[in-house]
């Protein structure tokens, strides 16, 4: 009885546990916002679309940017968020 | 109505001593002392012969018929069973549950969504985010990927943004490149 039992909760822990870290995996997904999803949709796509040669001169740009300091990145990301609003008010 | 059971009465000082001698009990002078009178003394007589018819009666124990036996350990049981009840209500409650094969279906359920999201890599529609439909489970698995993704516009301008950072500035051929990605995208 008590073996039946341990192997009872054994099994159950197991299936939680590979249920939970499958729905775990796409938590970053679902944590982003409807804006934030649409838009990597879109950039996503035109991935998909873009020649090979200029998908690996993105990988080293990010790899570049990944490698920047904390600070810059985020002088960037600022610099390009103003632009880009400011193109969208244009 | 006088009940023919009743002992008839005997002498008062002799009364005790008379069922004593019925058992057996007392000294040798002493039963012989009480079967003298007894033999002189009719009332103590039919005293005596009465606790011979009676007392045997007594001790016989009655044959009861299995029907009473059967009666009584159903009733008992039944009574058992409603004390037990009262003690755990609660777990009437829980009586559809006790079946085997409630922790059974459970028990595959549990295997078959578990096994399906993890070989079927989160394509169960049923379970899956709708509106990821179009990205794989690679990119919305991996937080990096994702981060990739939402930065491909800000990494097309990068050399851009850099410059006017100050920072390094980047060979022409890639801006122009990135150029003609960008005008082909818009």
């Amino acid at each position: 009885m008590k073996t039946r039992t341990i192997s009872a909760w054994a099994l159950g822990l197991f299936l939680w546990f590979s249920a939970y870290s499958a729905f775990a995996a796409a938590a970053d997904w679902r944590n982003l916002s409807p804006k934030e999803k649409d838009r990597i949709q879109r950039n996503y796509q035109r991935w998909e679309k873009l020649p090979p040669q200029d998908k690996d001169h993105l990988r080293d740009e990010w790899n570049r940017y990944q490698r920047l300091p904390q600070d810059e990145r985020e002088r960037i990301k600022q610099r390009y968020d103003e632009d880009r609003r400011r193109r969208h008010n244009d | 109505m006088k009940n023919p059971a009743a002992l008839k009465s005997a002498c008062k000082d002799f009364e005790e001593d008379l069922v004593l001698h019925y058992y057996g009990e007392g000294s040798t002078a002493e039963r012989q002392r009480v079967a003298r009178h007894v033999s002189d003394c009719a009332c103590c007589r039919l005293f005596v012969d009465d606790l011979h018819r009676l007392l045997p009666r007594m001790t016989e124990s009655r044959e009861l018929p299995q029907s009473f036996w059967d009666n009584y350990f159903r009733e008992t049981v039944a009574k058992l069973a409603k004390q037990e009840e009262k003690k755990f209500w609660w777990r009437s409650l829980l009586a559809p549950m006790q079946s085997w094969w409630l922790p059974a279906f459970g028990t595959v359920a549990i295997a078959l969504l578990a096994f399906g999201l993890v070989l079927g890599k989160g394509k169960l529609t049923l379970f899956a985010d709708r509106s990821a439909a179009s990205l794989p489970q690679e990119v919305l698995a991996d937080g990096e990927q994702l981060e990739f993704f939402k930065s491909l516009d800000m990494l097309e301008s990068l050399d851009g943004l850099e410059e006017r950072e100050g920072g390094k500035v980047k060979p022409k051929s890639n801006q122009t490149r990135l150029l003609s990605m960008n005008q082909a995208a818009a």
